[in-house]
């Protein structure tokens, strides 16, 4: 399916394809370089990432991972001095095209970051806030309801809609803020150590959502954790701090099935770090 | 924590170092009471095997516990799973002197055959030879002197083929009828243990490519 990230609004497609078995690339990136000033964050990444897959990004602090997701949703055109180079396409579309509207882009391709950042306001508010800023306001109840039941929250809120989301807790409130990204029926999300905040139960409750989502949605976690891209992630990539010719900048150095990952990495680097023998 | 990670690993290697070592002892123990017809010696190797299995049984344990707390991956998980099979067959070649030794004793009155003892000391001691190329390559992380146990477990293959004509060739009194039914089942044992070691070959090699290949086909149509 080709997404037209240059559609005004109101005329985006809203039907997703039921989930196909076939391997479909919904990111194609290449040569992807990311620089803030004189500082090179990310350099020559090349990657395509999969259809209705969970994709891990791996890798040591200032590797560059969170830069690199960012790019995937331009959240990183909100950071001043930040330039992007390559190509990054989405379904074939350029999303640094001219004409691209990234307000749009971020509606199909939605962010989850490492704390809960309810907006203090009632449940049902921050779910339907997006929905009413896009103006997608038609079955705004059902809308709420059904983004709340694929976040696996609709259980334990429906009674209480009204109240603040502030008052949910930790796990509860990240749950709400995939909701909140669901509302807008993306097709991808990004989520940005989503799980390093909390409890083990809330977290292992964030991971199978995921296993849920997946079937529906494209996912790309960014973690600290390897152990929880190894129990979540399909793909993972390991990005690492490559200091060479004088300059610091984050590579890929690895990209490939999970279990290939964990098992018998073909990299070095990978090898010693995702074995804590590295730093 | 990555410290006492290794820490644990290398201990644990180092048992199963130790833990060939007794396999060795109760082999050449076993081989002794066959070529001496020593029955108190074949006792002492029967009573070895509880040695055997309390350092599988620690090492089994060691690893259990390594997997619980460390979730080791990559190369370490390679280790650590390649260290509970070869954990489990030497455990079985301690297992296989011990019914060489019983079938020695079996045998005790019986008259050896010459020619047929020679042959089981040559499997056996090519045997031994196999242990220490294996225990030896997975110590240097050397896939070429794994891969060289094929080599070798032919020999054994051989002398085995060798030994069952000379058994055909015996005669057919009872007393020899025995002794040739128990010396076939004792080199099917040292044939048999030499397949563990080329097993553990495997296992070295998957240590250090990933890659879980068996070396030879174990329904080759020359295995008797």
């Amino acid at each position: 399916m080709r997404v037209d990230v240059t559609a005004p609004v109101g005329e985006r497609q809203e039907g997703k394809p039921s989930f196909n078995q076939a391997r479909e690339v919904v990111f194609d990136i290449q040569e992807l370089g990311v620089s803030y000033g004189a500082t090179t964050a990310l350099r020559g990444v090349n990657m395509e990432i999969d259809r209705n897959l969970v994709t891990a990004v791996i890798g040591p602090s200032g590797c560059g991972k969170s830069t690199f997701i960012r790019c995937l949703n331009r959240m990183n055109d909100l950071v001043s001095g930040v330039v992007v180079s390559g190509k990054l396409l989405y379904h074939g579309v350029d999303v640094y095209g001219s004409g691209v509207d990234p307000v749009e882009v971020r509606r199909q391709i939605g962010m989850v970051f490492q704390k809960p950042n309810p907006f203090p306001k009632s449940i049902r508010d921050n779910v339907s806030f997006a929905l009413r800023m896009l103006g997608m306001k038609d079955d705004l109840d059902g809308r709420v309801e059904r983004a709340l039941r694929r976040a696996a929250l609709w259980d334990e809120v429906k009674d209480r809609l009204g109240e603040s989301a502030l008052s949910l807790s930790g796990g509860q409130q990240q749950r709400l803020c995939i909701a909140r990204a669901l509302a807008v029926e993306p097709e991808v999300i990004l989520l940005d150590e989503p799980a390093s905040a909390l409890d083990p139960i809330s977290t292992a409750a964030i991971e199978d959502l995921m296993h849920e989502l997946k079937r529906d949605y494209t996912l790309v976690i960014v973690t600290h954790n390897m152990q929880q891209a190894a129990r979540v992630a399909d793909k993972t990539a390991f990005f690492n701090l490559d200091v060479s010719n004088g300059e610091r900048a984050g590579v890929l150095v690895e990209y490939d099935d999970t279990s290939k990952i964990f098992t018998s990495p073909s990299d070095q680097r990978t090898e010693d770090y995702v074995t804590g023998r590295f730093g | 924590m990555r410290i006492t990670f290794q820490e644990e690993l290398d201990a644990l290697e180092a048992m199963l170092q130790e833990e060939s070592e007794l396999v060795l002892r109760s082999l050449r123990g076993a081989l002794n009471a066959l070529r001496e017809q020593d029955s108190q010696l074949a006792d002492e190797v029967i009573a070895f095997d509880e040695e055997v299995d309390a350092q599988y049984l620690s090492l089994e344990q060691g690893i259990e516990s390594l997997l619980a707390r460390q979730t080791p991956v990559a190369i370490d998980l390679r280790l650590v799973l390649a260290m509970l099979h070869v954990n489990l067959h030497l455990e079985r070649m301690a297992d296989l002197c011990v019914t060489i030794s019983k079938l020695t004793k079996l045998a005790i009155s019986l008259q050896p055959n010459v020619q047929i003892v020679q042959t089981l000391e040559e499997m056996g001691g090519r045997a031994e030879e196999m242990i220490r190329v294996a225990m030896r390559a997975l110590a240097e992380r050397d896939a070429g002197a794994a891969e060289s146990l094929v080599d070798l477990d032919e020999l054994v293959d051989r002398a085995n083929r060798r030994l069952v004509r000379r058994v055909l060739e015996l005669g057919a009194s009872e007393d020899m009828r025995e002794y040739g039914l128990r010396v076939i089942v004792i080199s099917r044992c040292l044939e048999r243990l030499a397949d563990h070691v080329v097993d553990i070959g495997e296992q070295v090699v998957y240590l250090i490519t990933g890659e879980l290949r068996e070396f030879s086909d174990a329904s080759h149509p020359e295995v008797e």
